[in-house]
C-alpha cells in the first residue's frame, strides 16, 4: 500500500493551551482510519488541520509527496462530512451535492450523471428535488457523504457524522459507511468518540489523549493488546486491578501469584492488571483461581453481566438502638414535641452548631391538630470538649420543651492500610416510626450514624456503596440492631451466559494469556 | 478563516473618523474655550460650571428629566396591560395587533407630531367640539399636558412592543407549572408572569426614556417657542446663539446621562436574568 | 366580561395611535384652510405641494438620499457584519460597541457631532454642505442598524457552512456569494428596510448638517410648520402613501416568489 498523508511531529496551540503536542501519524491509501478519543483529546483539530481550516504551529503535513500546510482548503484533494453535515439550507438535494462540480464548471450532462450515481450510492435516488429540511437525520448524513464524495477526493474526512443520530440508525450507518468506502476505495479518516463505532468500522485506530498518540493498530490488536489501562478502559470494558510484576511470567494480585505471558517488566514493579469481562469464567468455588461471592447479576440482553467480589471493602459497624419514645405532648398548645440521645465525637464538639443539633438529633415539633410543622427557635445546652453527656434541651414558641443527652465518645473509625482507606461511623438512638418511615434507608443510615470514608492519601472522599443490617425497616421493633458500613472491595465484572444467584461463592476462572500486565499510568 | 474576518477592517476606519472622531471633537470643544486668537483654544470648565450653576439652565435640566420620567412612567402604566392584554389574545389576533401598534412608527415623527397641533390647539378639534356642546374652551396646546402627550403617543409602541416581546416568549409552560402548584391566575402574574417579563420593561424603559429626555421637535411643535427642554437648548446654542463651546457641553452632558443610564438598566436587566 | 374590558382596552388604545393619522389624511382634502371644520372633498392641498418646486424637491431628495445612503449601508453593513462575525472577540466587542454609539446617542447629539465634523474638515463656507453631507451622515447612521439586523442571522448559521463551501472547492469570494449571503437575505432585508426608513424619518440630524443647502420633507415640514398650512397634511399624507406602498412591495414580494415556487 502507498503512503498518502504523513504527520509529522504537529504542534497546535490555543491561547497557550496545547491541544496537539507533535503528532506523528502516516496514513495508506484505501485505509479506513479512525481517530479515537476522548473529547479534547486533539482528535478533532488533527482533521481540521488536514482539511486545511486550521494551520499548524509547527510540523509538516505531507499529501501524496507534497507539503500542503500553505494550500488553501479549496485546492486541496480532499473533502470533509461535517459533525452537523453543514448543509446548505438554501439548496435542495440535487444542488448540494451538485455544488463541488457546479464551481469546477464541468459539463451539465456530466455533473447530472455524476449526482445522479452519488444519489444511487447513498441510496436516495428518488430525493433529488427534495429541500433539505425536509430530510431526517440519517439522509441529511447521507447527502453531506453524497455531496463529498461526488467531487472524487483521494481522502473523505468525516468529523463525528454519525453523532447526532439515534443508535439504531447510527448502527446502520456504521455499515453503510464501510460499504461505501469499499465500494469508492478512497480513505477514509473518521473522528469519533465511540470505541464501538471505531471497532467495527476501522482498518486502523489510533487512540488519542490529551492531544498525544497513545496507541495505533488494528482493531484487533487494540482490543487484545491493549498498551496501558487507558486504552483497555477506552476500548471495550475491563477489569483493572493493581498487580506487582515479581518476575517475568510471574504476577501478583490479590496475595496470590498467577502465570501470565508478559515479561520485560523491572522485578517487582507495580503494575495494572486487564483482565476482559469475558475472559473469566465462574466455576465452582472450589476451581477457581480465585474465590468470591456474586453481589449482583444484570441481564444484558445476550448475556449476564455478572459482579463478583473477591475482596471486600474497608468496613465498620455500628450500633442502632431503637427506642419507643412517644413525643412530649403540649396538652394547653396543641403541639408534641420529639428528638433522640445521640454520640458525638470529641472532634465534633468544636464546630457544633444549633443546625447541627437538630439534625443529629431528629428533633421535631408539630401542631397535633394540624400536623403541621412547627420552629424550634430555643435550643439550649452546655458542652465542653470532654466524654460524657450532656442535655440539650429543645422548646418551641409556645413553651412545648423536651430535653435529650448528647453523648460525647471517643471517635470510632477504622483504617485500612491495603486499600489506604479510612471509615468512621457513630452508633445511634433511633425511634420506631424514624426507622419505619424511611424512604431511603440506605442514605438515611448513613446521616444518622454520620458515616463517612476518606482516602488516607490524599483525603478525597470514598464512596460508601455498601449498607448492610439484617432487620425489616418496614416492621422493626424496639431494640438494639448493628449496621455495617463499607466501601468497594475487590469486584470483577464477568459477562456470562448463565445465571448466578446473588450471594452464591463461586470461583472465577482465566487463562495465563487473558491477563494484560501494563505500565501503571499516572493516576489510573 | 482570517481572510474573511478581514472584511471588518474598512468599517473599523469609517467608525474612527465618522463616530468616534467626532464625538472626540464635541468633548474637544465642550474642555475648551476660544481666547482673542480664533485659532487658539484653551482648556476650561466653565461651561460646565456655568450650566450647574445658572438657575435657568438647571430649571432646564430638571424640567428634561421630569418630562422624561413621567413620560416613561404613563408609557409603562398604559403599555403593560397592552402587551398583557394582546399577548393573551389568538396568536393570529397577536400579530395583527403588534403590526397595528408598529405602522405608526413608519411615519415620520414630525409628522405624527404635526398633527397633534391640530387637535390639541386653541381652535383645534378638541375645543372646537366642546364649544359646539356648550363648554368652555380649555387650554391644551403648550401646556405640560400636552409635550406630555406628545411623547407617549410617540414612544408608547417602543415600550408596548418590548413588553409583548418578552411576554410571548415565555414559555407556556410555566403558568402551566403555576397553576399545577395552586397559584391563582393572579398569584400566577405576580409571581411568575410579571417578574420575567421585567428585562422587557426595562428594554422599553430606555427605548422611552432616552428619547424622551433629548428630543427637541416635540417640545417645540406641543410646547411652544418657550418651552426649553435639553435637545431645544442644544439646538438654540448651536443655530441661533453660536455658542458652540457651551452647546458641546450640553451635548456632553446629554451623552453622560444617556451612556449612565444605559449602563444602569444593563445592570438592572442583568440582575433581573439572574434571579 | 374580562374578554370585553381587554379587547375594549385594546381598541381604545388603537383609536388612539391612529386618530391623529386619520385625522390629518382626512383634513388633507378639505376644501378650506380650516383645520377643524370639513367644507368638502377637494385635491386643492395636493396640488400645491405638486406645483410648489420647494416641496416637490424636498420629496426628491428625501427619496434619493434614503435610496443611496440604504444601498451603501447595506452594502458596507453586510461585509462588515460577516468579517465581524469571523473575527476576534476582543475585535467585534469593541466594533459592536462603538457601533452601538450612533444609536444610543441622543440624535442631537450625534447630529452636532457631525455638524463639527463637517465644518472642521471642509471649512464652514463648503459648498459640499447640503447633499453630500447629509449623504455622508446618512449613510453613517443607517449602517450600525443594518449591522444590528444581520449579526444575529450569521451566528444562527451552522459554522462549518462556509468551510463546507471551501472544502467543496469554493474560494472565499464564492463560499461568501453562494453560501453565506443567500443565508442571511432576510437579515440584509430588513436591515435595509430598516435604514431606509431610518433615512426618511430623519429630521434632526440632517437639519443640522445641510447648512443652508438642500432640504428633505422633515426639514420643510418644520419650516412650513410656523403657520397654519394644510400643505403639510397633504405633503404628510403623500409621504405616508409612499411608505406603505414600499413596504406593501417588500412584504409582497417574497409571497409571490414562494408561490411561483410552489407552483413550479
Amino acid at each position: 500500500m502507498k503512503k498518502l498523508i504523513e504527520f509529522k511531529n504537529i504542534v497546535k496551540d490555543f491561547d497557550g493551551h496545547l491541544v496537539l503536542k507533535g503528532i506523528h501519524l502516516d496514513i495508506y491509501e484505501n485505509e479506513f482510519v479512525t481517530l479515537l478519543g476522548p473529547s479534547g483529546c486533539g482528535k478533532t483539530t488533527l482533521l481540521r488541520i488536514l482539511g486545511g481550516f486550521l494551520k499548524q504551529n509547527e510540523g509538516q503535513v505531507i499529501f501524496d509527496g507534497e507539503e500542503i500546510s500553505n494550500v488553501p482548503p479549496y485546492k486541496r484533494e480532499l473533502n470533509t462530512v461535517f459533525q452537523k453535515y453543514a448543509l446548505f439550507p438554501h439548496l435542495n438535494v440535487y444542488d448540494n451535492i451538485a455544488f463541488g462540480l457546479k464551481l469546477k464548471k464541468e459539463a451539465k450532462d456530466v455533473i447530472e450523471q455524476k449526482v445522479n450515481r452519488m444519489l444511487k450510492l447513498v441510496g436516495l435516488e428518488e430525493y433529488g428535488k427534495r429541500n433539505i429540511t425536509q430530510l431526517s437525520g440519517g439522509q441529511q448524513q447521507r447527502v453531506a457523504i453524497a455531496r463529498a464524495l461526488v467531487n472524487e477526493p483521494k481522502v473523505l474526512l468525516l468529523d463525528e457524522p454519525l453523532g447526532a443520530l439515534d443508535l439504531k440508525l447510527r448502527k446502520e450507518m456504521q455499515v453503510e459507511l464501510k460499504r461505501i468506502q469499499q465500494e469508492v476505495g478512497i480513505t477514509f479518516i473518521f473522528v469519533t468518540h465511540d470505541q464501538e463505532e471505531a471497532l467495527t468500522m476501522s482498518d486502523k485506530i489510533v487512540v488519542m489523549k490529551d492531544g498525544e498518540i497513545v496507541q495505533v493498530g488494528t482493531p484487533i490488536e487494540i482490543y487484545n493488546e491493549p498498551q496501558n489501562a487507558y486504552v483497555a478502559t477506552f476500548i471495550g470494558e475491563s477489569n483493572i486491578v493493581d498487580g506487582i510484576m515479581k518476575e517475568d511470567y510471574k504476577v501478583v494480585f490479590e496475595d496470590k501469584t498467577f502465570d501470565c505471558v508478559d515479561f520485560g517488566f523491572k522485578p517487582n514493579e507495580e503494575v495494572d492488571v486487564v483482565i476482559r469481562p469475558e475472559d473469566i469464567d465462574i466455576v465452582d468455588e472450589k476451581q477457581g483461581k480465585l474465590r468470591g461471592v456474586v453481589k449482583s447479576t444484570l441481564f444484558k440482553g445476550v448475556h449476564y453481566e455478572t459482579i463478583v467480589e473477591t475482596k471486600i471493602g474497608t468496613s465498620i459497624t455500628v450500633k442502632m438502638e431503637v427506642k419507643k419514645e412517644d413525643p412530649v405532648i403540649n396538652e394547653a398548645a396543641k403541639e408534641k414535641i420529639s428528638a433522640n440521645d445521640f454520640f458525638l465525637d470529641i472532634e465534633d464538639v468544636q464546630n457544633l452548631t444549633p443546625m447541627d443539633i437538630i439534625a443529629r438529633s431528629d428533633a421535631q415539633a408539630w401542631n397535633d391538630e394540624t400536623d403541621e410543622f412547627v420552629g424550634i427557635p430555643n435550643i439550649v445546652y452546655t458542652i465542653k470538649e470532654e466524654k460524657g453527656s450532656y442535655p440539650v434541651e429543645f422548646s418551641t414558641s409556645k413553651g412545648t420543651k423536651i430535653t435529650v443527652n448528647m453523648i460525647v465518645k471517643d471517635e470510632n473509625r477504622k483504617i485500612n492500610q491495603e486499600y489506604g482507606e479510612e471509615i468512621f461511623a457513630m452508633n445511634f438512638f433511633k425511634k420506631v416510626d424514624d426507622v419505619r418511615e424511611s424512604i431511603a434507608i440506605d442514605t438515611d443510615l448513613k446521616t444518622w450514624a454520620n458515616a463517612s470514608a476518606y482516602d488516607l492519601e490524599n483525603g478525597n472522599p470514598v464512596e460508601i456503596t455498601d449498607v448492610i443490617y439484617d432487620f425489616d425497616p418496614e416492621n422493626i421493633v424496639p431494640g438494639n440492631y448493628t449496621v455495617t458500613f463499607r466501601t468497594q472491595g475487590y469486584e470483577y465484572k464477568i459477562g456470562t451466559t448463565d445465571y448466578h444467584e446473588e450471594g452464591k461463592v463461586v470461583g472465577l476462572d482465566f487463562n495465563p494469556e487473558d491477563l494484560h500486565i501494563m505500565k501503571k499510568m499516572g493516576t489510573n | 478563516m482570517n481572510s474573511f474576518s478581514k472584511m471588518a477592517k474598512p468599517y473599523i476606519l469609517w467608525a474612527a473618523f465618522f463616530i468616534v472622531f467626532p464625538m472626540l471633537l464635541v468633548m474637544f470643544y465642550a474642555f475648551t474655550q476660544t481666547g482673542g486668537d480664533v485659532a487658539k483654544f484653551s482648556f476650561t470648565l466653565k461651561h460646565f460650571i456655568k450650566f450647574f450653576t445658572e438657575k435657568a439652565f438647571l430649571e432646564v435640566l430638571f424640567l428634561s428629566f421630569r418630562i422624561a420620567l413621567i413620560t416613561t412612567l404613563l408609557c409603562i402604566i398604559i403599555g403593560y396591560p397592552m402587551a398583557y392584554f394582546i399577548s393573551r389574545q389568538d396568536e393570529k389576533i397577536q400579530t395583527l395587533l403588534i403590526l397595528l401598534i408598529t405602522i405608526p412608527m413608519w411615519i415620520n415623527l414630525l409628522v405624527r407630531t404635526y398633527a397633534w397641533i391640530g387637535i390639541l390647539q386653541d381652535t383645534g378639534l378638541i375645543n372646537t367640539f366642546l364649544e359646539s356642546i356648550g363648554l368652555p374652551k380649555i387650554k391644551l396646546i403648550y401646556t405640560d399636558f400636552a409635550v406630555i402627550l406628545g411623547m407617549v403617543y410617540n414612544f408608547l409602541p417602543f415600550m408596548v412592543i418590548q413588553i409583548y416581546t418578552s411576554l410571548s416568549k415565555m414559555d407556556k409552560s410555566l403558568l402551566q407549572a403555576s397553576e399545577d402548584l395552586g397559584a391563582t391566575p393572579f398569584q400566577t402574574f405576580r409571581k411568575v408572569v410579571f417578574p420575567l417579563s421585567i428585562p422587557g420593561v426595562i428594554a422599553g424603559i430606555t427605548l422611552v426614556f432616552l428619547p424622551a429626555i433629548s428630543t427637541f421637535v416635540i417640545p417645540q411643535f406641543l410646547g411652544g417657542g418657550q418651552y426649553v427642554m435639553l435637545g431645544t437648548l442644544v439646538e438654540t446654542q448651536f443655530l441661533k446663539a453660536g455658542e458652540w463651546h457651551f452647546g458641546s457641553a450640553i451635548s456632553t452632558i446629554m451623552a453622560v446621562i444617556i451612556i449612565a443610564s444605559m449602563y444602569i438598566t444593563k445592570k438592572l436587566d442583568k440582575e433581573a436574568g439572574e434571579r | 366580561m374580562k374578554k370585553i374590558f381587554q379587547k375594549s382596552y385594546i381598541a381604545l388604545l388603537l383609536l388612539f395611535c391612529y386618530a391623529p393619522i386619520i385625522y390629518m389624511i382626512v383634513f388633507s382634502f378639505n376644501d378650506s384652510r380650516s383645520l377643524t371644520k370639513f367644507a368638502g372633498f377637494s385635491l386643492r392641498w395636493y396640488n400645491e405641494v405638486l406645483n410648489s418646486n420647494e416641496m416637490m424637491k424636498a420629496i426628491y431628495y428625501t427619496f434619493f438620499i434614503a435610496i443611496v445612503a440604504t444601498v451603501v449601508a447595506t452594502i458596507v453593513g453586510t461585509i462588515t457584519a460577516i468579517g465581524l462575525s469571523k473575527s476576534k472577540k476582543i475585535v467585534r466587542d469593541i466594533v459592536l460597541e462603538v457601533n452601538n454609539l450612533p444609536m444610543l446617542n441622543p440624535d442631537i447629539v450625534t447630529a452636532i457631532s457631525l455638524m463639527l465634523l463637517f465644518i472642521t474638515v471642509l471649512g464652514s463656507g463648503s459648498k459640499l454642505f447640503g447633499l453630500v453631507t447629509m449623504l455622508l451622515a446618512h449613510i453613517m447612521f443607517c449602517i450600525p442598524y443594518v449591522i444590528l439586523s444581520i449579526l444575529p442571522k450569521l451566528r444562527q448559521l451552522d459554522s462549518n457552512l462556509a468551510e463546507a463551501a471551501l472544502d467543496l472547492g469554493a474560494t472565499p469570494w464564492q463560499a461568501l456569494m453562494k453560501v453565506i449571503v443567500p443565508q442571511i437575505i432576510p437579515g440584509i432585508i430588513s436591515g435595509a428596510l430598516v435604514a431606509f426608513t431610518m433615512s426618511v424619518d430623519d429630521f434632526v440630524i440632517s437639519y443640522f448638517v445641510t447648512g443652508n443647502g438642500v432640504r428633505n420633507v422633515s426639514i420643510q415640514v418644520y419650516t412650513m410648520s410656523k403657520r397654519v398650512n394644510p400643505s403639510i397634511n397633504a405633503i404628510s399624507t403623500l409621504m405616508i402613501a409612499i411608505i406603505t406602498i414600499v413596504l406593501i412591495i417588500i412584504n409582497v414580494i417574497p409571497l409571490l416568489k414562494e408561490r411561483r415556487l410552489k407552483s413550479n
